[in-house]
C-alpha cells in the first residue's frame, strides 16, 4: 500500500533553479498535478527566506509516487519562471496563483486574472489582505417611481410619496 | 474594418455580458460568445469561440463568475468548521471535498480513523460517485436530445439523495465527513435502504444503456467527437474518467489507495478512443463498479467507533457531560476554540467522480487553517476542452462540454 506521508516538505528551490529542475522532472515522466501560491507571512520558518512560495505537486504514474516542490518567489512583484511549456496544464494553475496571490510567472503566454474580475485591485489570498477589510460599496440609488406602463423610471420625479416599503399613496401626497 | 481576432476577443472581454455575434473580414471568421448563462454550459461557464463558419477554430473558457473566495474563507474558520466551506465547492460531489480535506488534516494531526469510520466514508463516497455520475448521465443525454435520460437520471439520484438526508440530515453540502471519521454513526435501518438502492441500480443502469448505447442518434453525436489523446491528458494534468477514456489506466483508489479501499475488489474501466462515447462507457462502467464496491461495504461493515474518540478532538457525549468535569472542559474548549493542529503542511488526494481532488493544507500550529488550497478536478479538466473541440462543429462542442462534466462551483471556488 502506497500511502504518501503529508509531512514531507519535498525539495525547496529558488526561482532560478526551477526551470532546469522542472525540465529534468518532466523528462523523468513526472506529471504536474497541482500548483498553488503560498504566502508565508505568518509562518515562522527560519529556513525559508522568501515570503512567497509556489508549491508544486507532481505525480509519477509508473513509480506510483508523489513529490512536492517548493519554489521561492523573490522580488517585487514576486516572480518565478512559468512551466507552461513543459506542462500545458500549468496554464490555469499559474493564472490562479497570479490572480489570488500576485505571483508573476515569467514566460506565461496569457497571465491575466482568472477568477477575480479583471479590474480588481490586490490579491485576495495574501495574508495582508484581510477577510472583510474591503468595504462593499452600495451606491445609493434614488427611489424611482413610474406612474404608467411604458414610462421609464424617473429619478427627478421620485418623490416622497413612497414609503420605505416602496408603496406609494394613491394621490401622490406625503405619507404620514 | 480590420481588427485582429485577439482585439475583438478583448473587446468582448471588456463588454462583459452584452456580447453577441460580431463578424469581421479576415477569413470571415467570427468571434461568438457562449454563456455564462446558457443551458448547455452546465453552470456559469462562458466560452469565447472563434468560428470559421460552423467549425470551432479556437475556444477559450472564461471562468470566475461563481468565485466567492472559499479558500480565503477557510482561513477564517477553525479546522473543523472549514468543512462547511469545502463541502460547497464541488456541490455534486460534496463528500469527496470533505473526504480529501479530512485526510489532509488527519495527516497533519497524525491520527487514525477507526475502521467503521473508513467504511462509512467509502459507503457514502461511492454512493456519491453514482449520484454525481447520474447528473452527468442526465445532462449528457439532455444535451444530445434524449430528454428522458434527464428524468431517469434524476429519478435514481433522488433515491440516493434521500439516503444522504437519512444519514446526514441534508441532501447537499452535507458536512458529514470530518477529520477523524464521520460526524454521526449510520442511523438504524440504514442497511435495507442501501440494499434497496443496490438492488435497484444494476437494472436501472442497464436500462440507461439500452436507451443510449446503441441509439443511432447518440452514436452519431458522440463517436469520434471531442477526442483527446493520452499524451494530451498527461501534459494538461487531466484526470478522472476523461484520462481513463483516453487510455491512462490510473485510479487513485487502486493505485494510491486511501482509507479502506485496499479492502475492496473492483475494476478500473478504461478505453482508448478518448472520445465522448468512450467517456460515456467509462462512466457507465464506473457506476457498476461502485455498486460492486458498495455490496462489499455493506457485507463487511465492521462494528466499533465511527470517529476518532480522542477527547482533544471529539466533543464528549451528552451522558459524559453529566458526570465528568473534564468532559465539560474539553467540550468548552472544542466548541469555543476548536482543536489545534501541529504546524506543517499536507497534500491529500481522493478520486472524485471528476478526477483527482487534492487538498493542500498548511497549519501554523493554531486552531484555524493557515492556508487551504483545493485542486479541483473540474478547474484543471476544463483546460482539456479547447483541445477536444478544435476543428469540430459547434454542435459537437455541446457534447464535449457535457462529457467533461465540469461543476462550476468547484471550478470557481
Amino acid at each position: 500500500m502506497t500511502q504518501w506521508s503529508g509531512s514531507d516538505r519535498g525539495q525547496t528551490l529558488s526561482a532560478g533553479e526551477w526551470t532546469d529542475t522542472a525540465r529534468i522532472l518532466q523528462d523523468e515522466g513526472w506529471l504536474l498535478v497541482d500548483l498553488c501560491g503560498l504566502d508565508r507571512l505568518g509562518l515562522s520558518d527560519e529556513a525559508v527566506e522568501t515570503r512567497f512560495e509556489v508549491v508544486v505537486q507532481l505525480i509519477h504514474h509508473d513509480k506510483r509516487e508523489r513529490t512536492t516542490v517548493h519554489v521561492g518567489a523573490s522580488g517585487e512583484p514576486p516572480t518565478v519562471p512559468s512551466v507552461t511549456e513543459l506542462w500545458a496544464g500549468a496554464d490555469h494553475m499559474e493564472r490562479e496563483a497570479f490572480d489570488l496571490m500576485g505571483i508573476h510567472f515569467e514566460g506565461h503566454p496569457n497571465l491575466t486574472r482568472i477568477l477575480m474580475p479583471d479590474e480588481w485591485e490586490g490579491h485576495p489570498l495574501r495574508k495582508d489582505y484581510g477577510v472583510g477589510k474591503v468595504p462593499v460599496e452600495f451606491i445609493p440609488q434614488p427611489l424611482l417611481q413610474i406612474d404608467s406602463a411604458g414610462q421609464s423610471p424617473n429619478a427627478e420625479g421620485a418623490h416622497q410619496a413612497i414609503d420605505h416599503l416602496g408603496q406609494g399613496s394613491p394621490d401622490g401626497g406625503e405619507i404620514s | 474594418m480590420s481588427r485582429s481576432a485577439d482585439a475583438i476577443a478583448e473587446a468582448f472581454e471588456a463588454a462583459g455580458h452584452g456580447a453577441y455575434v460580431e463578424s469581421f473580414d479576415r477569413d470571415e471568421r467570427m468571434i461568438i460568445n457562449m454563456g455564462p448563462v446558457h443551458p448547455a454550459t452546465h453552470g456559469v461557464l462562458r466560452l469565447v469561440l472563434e468560428l470559421d463558419a460552423e467549425t470551432v477554430v479556437s475556444c477559450r473558457p472564461v471562468i470566475g463568475y461563481l468565485h466567492t473566495g472559499m479558500e480565503k474563507e477557510c482561513e477564517d474558520q477553525n479546522w473543523r468548521s472549514a468543512i462547511t466551506i469545502v463541502t460547497r465547492m464541488d456541490y455534486l460531489a460534496p463528500f469527496f471535498n470533505e473526504h480529501g480535506y479530512s485526510i489532509a488534516v488527519e495527516e497533519l494531526l497524525g491520527i487514525e480513523v477507526p475502521k467503521r469510520g473508513q467504511y462509512i466514508r467509502v459507503l457514502i463516497s461511492e454512493l456519491n460517485r453514482i449520484s454525481s455520475h447520474l447528473v452527468w448521465f442526465g445532462t449528457q443525454g439532455l444535451d444530445m436530445g434524449a430528454i428522458s435520460a434527464m428524468f431517469y437520471g434524476f429519478r435514481e439520484r433522488e433515491v440516493i439523495l434521500d439516503f444522504y438526508e437519512m444519514v446526514t440530515g441534508l441532501r447537499m453540502n452535507n458536512n458529514y465527513v470530518i477529520p477523524g471519521g464521520v460526524w454521526e454513526d449510520l442511523p438504524d435501518g440504514w442497511r435495507p435502504v442501501v440494499e434497496n438502492i443496490l438492488g435497484l441500480l444494476p437494472g436501472r443502469i442497464q436500462e440507461y444503456e439500452d436507451l443510449l448505447s446503441e441509439n443511432p442518434v447518440f452514436l452519431e453525436r458522440t463517436k469520434g467527437i471531442g477526442t483527446i489523446t493520452a499524451d494530451e491528458c498527461g501534459t494538461l494534468s487531466t484526470t478522472g474518467p476523461i484520462a481513463r477514456a483516453a487510455g491512462i489506466d490510473w485510479d487513485l483508489r487502486r493505485d494510491m489507495p486511501y482509507g479502506a479501499y485496499p479492502d475492496f475488489e473492483f475494476d478500473v474501466p478504461t478505453a482508448t478512443e478518448g472520445d465522448v462515447y468512450a467517456r460515456y462507457t467509462v462512466r457507465m462502467e464506473e457506476m457498476r463498479q461502485s455498486v460492486r464496491i458498495l455490496g462489499q461495504v455493506v457485507d463487511g461493515m465492521p462494528d466499533g467507533d465511527y470517529k476518532n474518540m480522542d477527547p482533544k478532538l471529539t466533543p464528549p457525549s451528552r451522558s459524559e457531560l453529566n458526570r465528568s468535569m473534564e468532559a465539560v472542559i474539553h467540550h468548552f474548549k472544542l466548541v469555543t476554540q476548536g482543536y489545534t493542529v501541529p504546524a506543517g503542511e499536507a497534500y491529500a488526494a481522493v478520486e472524485s467522480p471528476r478526477g483527482e481532488l487534492g487538498v493542500y493544507a498548511v497549519s501554523d500550529g493554531g486552531t484555524a487553517p493557515y492556508r487551504v488550497h483545493v485542486r479541483d478536478p473540474s478547474f484543471v479538466n476544463l483546460q482539456a476542452l479547447p483541445v477536444m473541440v478544435r476543428d469540430g462543429l459547434v454542435a459537437d462542442l455541446i457534447a464535449s462540454i457535457a462529457s467533461v462534466d465540469p461543476v462550476l462551483g468547484g471550478v470557481d471556488r
